[in-house]
């Protein structure tokens, strides 16, 4: 039961990791690849009817945490404090930005919020990254399960490289992302920046799996041998993503970019558990699917009831985005 | 300690207050969308199509900006309030993960058709989409207020031996009664928002003398709808609530009334101010005997006074009162403007009334201003407890979040939200001087 619990918990993760992903993505190459107004305009078109619905995940991810482990709900978000505060407004101001570029037709204006929205969106990947990171390698529980999350400890070499590469992921996914929606100009250029930015993530992907499997290797002897088939999924997954990009298959590209993030959180998942939030150092417990949870009977309950309208929302969403198939245009004069 | 649990609250009630504004209007516009795209679907009614693409774009600016200020929202319990959310966890995850994943996506997903779908799909889809919006928008109300309901009348729970309370019958949660008569009265308040807003804007086309054609529908229909939702908002609602509140929370009546002392056949105050020093009620202007009536259905009965229990049980009474005050004068007035409305229409009057149309645009703000207020007679009248008799709020804070860091952090939610603020109405009164036709005209062009 704890581990269906822990693996939908995971599965919803990566669902909004892959969704909000690719325009977090896009927000951060935007200006490497968009040159001149029309372009730019194009580029945040691509993800201006979906960057809000694709956040309405992230608030699922934290509602089934609430409900299913509520002491991990409460350790990790008053001892995140201030770092998730930040994210918060992050996510804010980005949706600000995107949504008010489009009211004046000034190019300082224009200038001005897109930078202001490429900035929070690639500060948002790399403290996505180092989150993810710190979750990786343990936070300094007390003894009621409670910790304080001073900056001094989060942003350390290992967390921070974590978020590095987590910024170049979802810049490659942001990439594919562009070149599968746009035309022209503007998707040649996303293509042809893929293409090179893939090795950077390659390099990061090798460096990051290897300190994390050294992180872990004096606690959980049998890590290695759970994670080795994400390893070779991620591979598999990141070398189509090249492949795809290669012979000129944009779609296959960006299923694959978005198999290869999936991989990512699943591995990292299947690195932590049972533990939802691990004590720092590696091996001194943590907070875990048992005794953060609410018993056999509450999580059953709440798979119960969440998981036939999880069923419900995968199948209308695809009916829905089978119906808009073929590039969206927004109704309205924009 | 204490300082850090009033910025916790001073915190919460500042993003949930400024939040609330936007389901208000979501839940009140919803039953509109979905009426004007089943009367475009059933033929052609040209007013009514060009309405269902006009208020969906309200609707979804609003929709938005809820979004993202819910997102604090959703981990605001495991931000400032760690404690009662390790504690009640069990209990009270369990509809909000319910809401996330029933609701908000219905919501999310079929308003995606709405906005950029409208031209590959059937009139019928469209307006199934409409509903499914609503649907969405009032099952995502039912949850949340399910869960607050919970905390003011805690039921199908028992406490584990480490003192966390955990969930023993959902359905006792789902089905309470007192749920569902303040989820009644909190739907129905903002249907009062809504059709006022929907009055008030078509108040304005025909005072502008543009639109005209709209301006008449979005009056007439919004001032019968507005009538309906306001009485239904005294009765049988709000009485239902103020007897659960009689039964269940009689610190809370009295307070709400500025009652200090105990007394049979109890007044009830129009105006007046509690003084809780003199525990008296200043200049009170009173009905005899009212109050009793009200609260058991008996002119003589005795109502308890806030004297009878311990002042440490008191939630802040003037905050308390006035908000009570506030809503239910608001709540007389849209009665009395809806049906002087009403009226006028009947006699075919309504629409070339100017004084009534001025009324009615500037009435907009108010029904935001008497839901707000009945949330705070709610929440601020329950104090000293989270969950009513189980758990004191000042044991429910985050202990390892500073003052200072709450304090920072409302700093720039205030900042955040003011920006956003800006935005909305940015965006809600471009929208609203484009109007339905020139919005039409966009889409037409938008089409080829």
């Amino acid at each position: 039961m704890n581990v269906a619990a822990f693996a939908l918990l995971a599965t919803t993760i990566a669902i909004y990791v892959v969704l909000d992903g690719y325009d977090l993505g896009v927000a951060t190459v935007a200006p490497l690849v968009a040159r001149g107004a029309a372009q730019r305009a194009a580029a945040m078109e691509s993800i201006g009817p979906f960057w809000n619905g694709n956040e309405v995940w992230l608030i699922a991810a934290g509602g089934l945490l609430f409900a299913l482990f509520p002491r991990a709900y409460a350790s990790a978000f008053s001892g995140f404090y201030l770092p998730f505060t930040v994210v918060l407004w992050l996510l804010m101001f980005r949706g600000i930005s995107l949504e008010l570029r489009n009211h004046l037709a000034s190019d300082l204006w224009r200038g001005f919020w897109d930078t202001a929205f490429t900035g929070a969106s690639a500060l948002l990947a790399v403290l996505f990254g180092v989150a993810l990171g710190n979750l990786v390698r343990g936070l300094p529980l007390g003894a009621n399960g409670y910790f304080l999350g001073r900056f001094a400890f989060l942003l350390n070499p290992y967390a921070l490289g974590v978020g590095i590469f987590a910024l170049l992921a979802l810049a490659q996914h942001g990439l594919a992302f562009l070149t599968l929606r746009t035309d022209g100009e503007l998707a040649e250029r996303s293509r042809v920046l893929l293409a090179r930015l893939w090795w950077g993530v390659l390099l990061l992907y090798c460096a990051t799996t290897l300190a994390s499997l050294a992180l872990r290797s004096g606690t959980a002897a049998e890590a290695p041998m759970r994670l080795a088939p994400m390893v070779v999924l991620s591979l598999l997954a990141l070398g189509a993503v090249h492949w795809f990009t290669r012979i000129g298959k944009p779609g296959a590209a960006f299923a694959a970019s978005s198999l290869f993030l999936a991989s990512l959180v699943l591995a990292a998942a299947i690195t932590m558990y049972p533990y939802l939030l691990p004590a720092f150092p590696a091996g001194s417990g943590g907070i875990d699917v048992t005794n953060a949870g609410t018993g056999a009977l509450g999580t059953a309950r709440t798979l119960a009831l969440t998981l036939p309208g999880l069923a419900a929302v995968v199948t209308y969403s695809i009916f829905v985005l089978r119906r808009m198939r073929g590039g969206v245009k927004p109704t309205s004069a924009r | 300690m204490g300082s850090a649990v009033v910025a916790d609250r001073i915190q919460f009630a500042f993003t949930v207050m400024f939040h609330y504004l936007f389901p208000i209007a979501t839940i009140g516009l919803a039953p509109f969308i979905a009426w004007f795209a089943w009367r475009a679907a059933r033929g052609d009614d040209e007013v009514a199509r060009r309405a269902s693409v006009f208020w969906t774009k309200i609707f979804a600016i609003n929709f938005a900006v809820g979004v993202v200020t819910g997102i604090p929202m959703e981990f605001a319990f495991g931000t400032n309030w760690a404690p009662f959310s390790a504690r009640a966890g069990a209990v009270i995850g369990q509809p909000l993960a319910m809401e996330g994943v029933y609701a908000f996506f219905l919501e999310s997903v079929f308003l995606g058709i709405m906005l950029y779908g409208r031209h590959r799909v059937s009139p019928r889809l469209y307006a199934w989409s409409a509903t499914l919006v609503g649907i969405g928008s009032w099952l995502s109300g039912f949850f949340i207020v399910a869960t607050d309901a919970w905390m003011q009348h805690p039921v199908g729970y028992r406490m584990a031996s480490d003192g966390s309370i955990r969930l023993v019958d959902i359905s006792a949660l789902l089905f309470s009664p007192f749920a569902w008569w303040q989820y009644a009265h909190v739907l129905v308040g903002a249907l009062v928002a809504g059709s006022f807003i929907v009055a008030g804007v078509g108040a304005y086309y025909l005072l502008a003398e543009r639109n005209i054609e709209d301006g008449r529908r979005y009056v007439r229909l919004g001032v019968l709808v507005a009538l309906v939702a306001s009485a239904l908002v005294i009765f049988p609602t709000g009485d239902r609530n103020s007897a659960d509140v009689t039964k269940y929370q009689p610190i809370k009546l009295a307070a709400m009334e500025g009652l200090f002392h105990s007394t049979n056949g109890a007044p009830l105050a129009i105006i007046g101010m509690p003084d809780t020093q003199r525990r008296e009620l200043i200049d009170p202007v009173v009905v005899p005997n009212v109050l009793s009536f009200l609260a058991y259905g008996n002119f003589t009965a005795n109502v308890k006074g806030l004297t009878e229990y311990a002042d440490t049980l008191w939630p802040p009474v003037a905050l308390t009162y006035y908000a009570y005050h506030v809503m239910v004068g608001l709540g007389t007035i849209f009665i009395a403007v809806a049906a002087l409305a009403v009226l006028l229409l009947w006699r075919g009057r309504l629409t070339s009334f100017r004084p009534l149309l001025w009324v009615l645009m500037l009435a907009m703000p108010f029904p935001y201003i008497a839901n707000e207020a009945g949330w705070v007679v709610s929440e601020v009248g329950r104090q000293p407890w989270v969950i009513y008799g189980v758990m004191r709020t000042a044991d429910a804070a985050s202990t390892n979040v500073a003052a200072g860091e709450t304090i920072f952090t409302l700093i720039g939610f205030v900042g955040m939200y003011f920006l956003l603020g800006l935005l909305f109405m940015l965006l809600v009164l471009r929208e609203i001087g484009l109007g339905p036709n020139v919005a039409t005209h966009a889409t037409q062009e938008a089409e080829v």
